[in-house]
């Protein structure tokens, strides 16, 4: 009985490889796709986070204080001066076309002002329309600001004959020590590629699970295609996924050794998990690939449902923003997406390393996706017996 | 002699819009009558939004869970966990003795960081030196690690002031010296065009934009697959249609989809930022003047590409993945200025691409038309080369059809 099983799974397995070089769709759609998502993000993000961003300094002083200041800044990681501007009216033009992210206002008589000790204000007006790069940038420029204070209040309590052991202690009584868990250096391609990749990926296998199964319905070619398994539709639907199975558990485990083993992001477990994932992700999404085409056997309706489940899907892995903190009910719902549980998996062993046993849940959850099918298993069965379904 | 001359031009014009009319109301025809088309060009750019903005609608991170760990247990050290609790964005969900038990806590996520001060954190802030205070932030998402930090840093800073004045005092500096040296080039970071660095006033414009983009884009493939796959030869252009000359069928067609586009437009880009209180400090006309070459270059694009989709269901399977590689391109998120040269170059290609632009820079920021001229005229370019493809694209195929038919004489069986 199983060897029977076996050889219309076989058999299934062979015809679908015969239909898979029938039409360029199907390579394009696997390797083509992902090696071109693979090849785009990580030459996307081939620097860690955006460096030498362009801002402008105004500086109405011109002394040697405000020119210091502009130097410094010029050291800093993630600016870059490109302008130096006469107004204020003139840098937020610039900022308007998006020429430049930020400026410095740097007022008249600054110098003065720092040494009669009227304590001129700095002010820099930076454009967080462009939030990454926005938060970065100040965050460079408050430094230098801060440390632009630091360094007078040094000079003045050196002045004064206040013991040099005490000085670091008045002007900074406490020290912030931020540490990022998993990811030290705020690495971007890190916190992004590991949603991105598999979430196209997922969004891939959803096509090409509809695809094949409803192209069948929409060419009516179901006969030859039960016949084919001697009328097992298990065994039609498991043989003609396998080739998918195989091709995108390939390429996904593809994506993680390009991330853990070719960029070097964080990876604190073992890179098993990760394939192990990446595999759950892939059959699960074919689960509910079947059960969107087997909802209606139509092909063209299958399609439009994959793609908006698999495009939702990236935004309810919750990396982007946090599930936790949008509306009530979305909470419950993200877990109708295999890759939110992908992407817990990934949290807790790649990136924060804790204890298998903390991502149990995730792997079940995924695991329990392969329950769908079988609504589905008796409508797609005598839709392919008797073809009684709209083509259109 | 004049109105001779006038009267074959004037019947030509009326005969031109009255091809052009029929193409529209057949179009309009075909575009209602298919469910899958309707979805993608009526629905989704209608729910898309909404569903977008309320997943979205809390801009920012309110009492985000961290842990305490306090052993120095003095009146500084809850004094500076207190301040913290008190931020808006985080609140301090539990206090443990040990980093461990902390750890354990942020394991099992219960809490997305950790807050810990040192033992000897009250003894050094008494004899007067220097003291840490360290901070674990989650990193799984970005926006818990900026919460966190920017928390923390506002409390300790603010609590660094008040000490420094006193240790100021000690040194015998007083009052309004004092007070001067603690801060004596004060810095104000202003930041401008989403004051509260919310997350969906930064990404949902470019949302909103890629939807028009991708549902149109998407939504022309399917029609064109669909033609293709039902009329008899096969081909983009029935033979019927063609009589009327290219022209006409491409201006019938593409004003259909301006039409319908042109009101979404309104809908998305002008009523959903504003029932959703993203920014909109834009001008409404400029906006509409960047919006005519934004859905006139789209419709082109959409109509070139069309002609080599196959099938209705091709312009899906191929093209959904490409909604997350237009967001990139569109240089909102990772700065254009950063984007190496070749994908600049590729980016550029899409109209999607000057679209979120030019629609942020107007929206959000509050440019006029010439400050982005280069995306306005981008457009423009865009508008008149993809025009002139789609017509190569369509002669194309309507020679293909002609030659096609010329076969007629074949049994049909082989065409399908």
């Amino acid at each position: 009985m199983s060897n029977k099983l076996s050889i219309n799974i076989t058999n299934t397995f062979k015809r679908e490889l015969k239909r898979m070089l029938s039409r360029p769709i199907y390579f394009i759609s696997t390797i083509l796709i992902m090696t071109f998502t693979y090849v785009f993000f990580l030459t996307f993000f081939n620097q860690g986070q955006p460096t030498k961003m362009p801002i402008a300094v105004v500086d109405l002083d011109n002394s040697s204080i405000s020119r210091q200041f502009s130097r410094n800044l010029e050291v800093m990681q993630h600016i870059n001066i490109v302008m130096r501007l006469n107004s204020h009216k003139e840098a937020r033009e610039e900022m308007q076309r998006g020429n430049i992210y930020a400026f410095v206002e740097i007022k008249r008589n600054f110098d003065k002002e720092v040494v009669s000790n009227q304590r001129p204000t700095i002010t820099f007006y930076v454009n967080d329309a462009y939030l990454i790069a926005g938060s970065l940038i100040n965050k460079d420029i408050s430094y230098i600001s801060a440390a632009t204070s630091m360094a007078m209040q040094q000079k003045v309590l050196r002045a004064k004959g206040v013991d040099e052991s005490r000085i670091m202690g008045i002007i900074q009584p406490i020290v912030l020590d931020t540490h990022l868990i998993g990811n030290p250096c705020a690495n971007y391609g890190t916190y992004l590629l590991n949603v991105i990749l598999p979430g196209i990926l997922q969004l891939m296998v959803l096509m090409m699970t509809v695809f094949p199964i409803g192209v069948e319905y929409k060419e009516r070619t179901t006969h030859e295609w039960l016949r084919n398994s001697d009328n097992s539709m298990f065994a039609a639907i498991i043989g003609k996924l396998i080739p998918y199975t195989i091709i995108f558990t390939i390429l996904g485990i593809i994506g993680n050794i390009l991330l853990y083993k070719y960029m070097h992001y964080p990876l604190n477990s073992s890179i098993g998990w990760m394939f192990l994932a990446t595999f759950m992700l892939v059959i699960s999404s074919q689960a509910i690939g079947i059960l969107f085409i087997g909802i209606t056997p139509v092909l063209r309706d299958g399609v439009t449902f994959a793609g908006l489940f698999g495009t939702l899907g990236i935004t309810f892995a919750g990396s982007t923003f946090p599930i936790e903190q949008m509306p009530v009910g979305t909470r419950i719902f993200s877990n109708l997406f295999p890759i939110h549980h992908y992407f817990d998996i990934y949290v807790n062993q790649a990136l924060n390393g804790v204890e298998i046993h903390y991502s149990y849940f995730s792997y079940i959850a995924m695991l329990a996706f392969l329950v769908l099918p079988f609504i589905v298993f008796y409508r797609l069965k005598n839709a392919a017996i008797k073809q009684n379904f709209p083509i259109k | 002699m004049n109105i001779q001359l006038k009267m074959p031009l004037l019947k030509k014009a009326i005969s031109i819009s009255l091809d052009i009319l029929t193409v529209i109301k057949s179009e309009f025809r075909t575009l209602f009558k298919d469910r899958g088309v309707v979805i993608m060009l009526v629905l989704a750019p209608l729910a898309y939004p909404i569903l977008y903005c309320s997943l979205y609608k809390n801009e920012t991170l309110i009492d985000v869970p961290v842990a305490a760990v306090d052993c120095s247990r003095s009146q500084e050290s809850r004094e500076l966990l207190r301040h913290i609790d008190a931020t808006q964005s985080i609140h301090i969900a539990s206090t443990y003795s040990t980093l461990a038990e902390a750890k354990q806590a942020y394991d099992e996520k219960k809490v997305h960081g950790v807050v810990y001060i040192p033992a000897d954190f009250s003894k050094k802030l008494n004899t007067g030196d220097q003291t840490t205070v360290s901070v674990y932030a989650d990193i799984s998402s970005f926006m818990y690690y900026r919460i966190i930090s920017q928390a923390c840093t506002n409390c300790v800073l603010d609590m660094c002031n008040h000490i420094q004045i006193k240790r100021l005092n000690a040194n015998g500096i007083t009052g309004e010296s004092a007070t001067i040296l603690s801060n004596p080039v004060p810095y104000e970071g202003i930041a401008l065009y989403n004051e509260g660095a919310g997350f969906a006033s930064f990404l949902m414009p470019a949302i909103l934009i890629l939807i028009l983009f991708q549902t149109l884009f998407l939504g022309i493939g399917m029609i064109a697959g669909t033609s293709r796959g039902e009329n008899r030869f096969h081909v983009l252009v029935s033979s019927s249609v063609h009589r009327g000359g290219i022209f006409r069928v491409i201006i019938g067609k593409s004003l259909t989809y301006f039409m319908i586009y042109a009101s979404w437009s309104f809908f998305v880009l002008m009523l959903i930022p504003r029932a959703y209180n993203l920014p909109h400090i834009g001008i409404p006309f400029d906006i509409m003047m960047l919006m005519v070459p934004f859905l006139l270059a789209t419709i082109f694009f959409s109509m070139t590409v069309s002609v080599f989709l196959p099938h209705r269901e091709t312009s899906l399977v191929l093209f959904m993945f490409m909604s997350l590689i237009l967001l990139f391109l569109s240089g909102v998120s990772w700065p254009q200025y950063n984007i190496n040269g070749f994908w600049k170059a590729f980016a550029w290609i899409f109209p999607s691409t000057s679209g979120t632009q030019g629609y942020i820079k107007i929206n959000t920021m509050g440019a006029d038309l010439r400050h982005i001229s280069f995306e306005y005229v981008s457009l423009w370019i865009q508008t008149f080369v993809y025009f002139a493809t789609t017509c190569w694209a369509y002669y194309w195929q309507i020679k293909k059809s002609i030659a096609k038919q010329m076969n007629e004489s074949l049994p049909e069986e082989i065409f399908v």
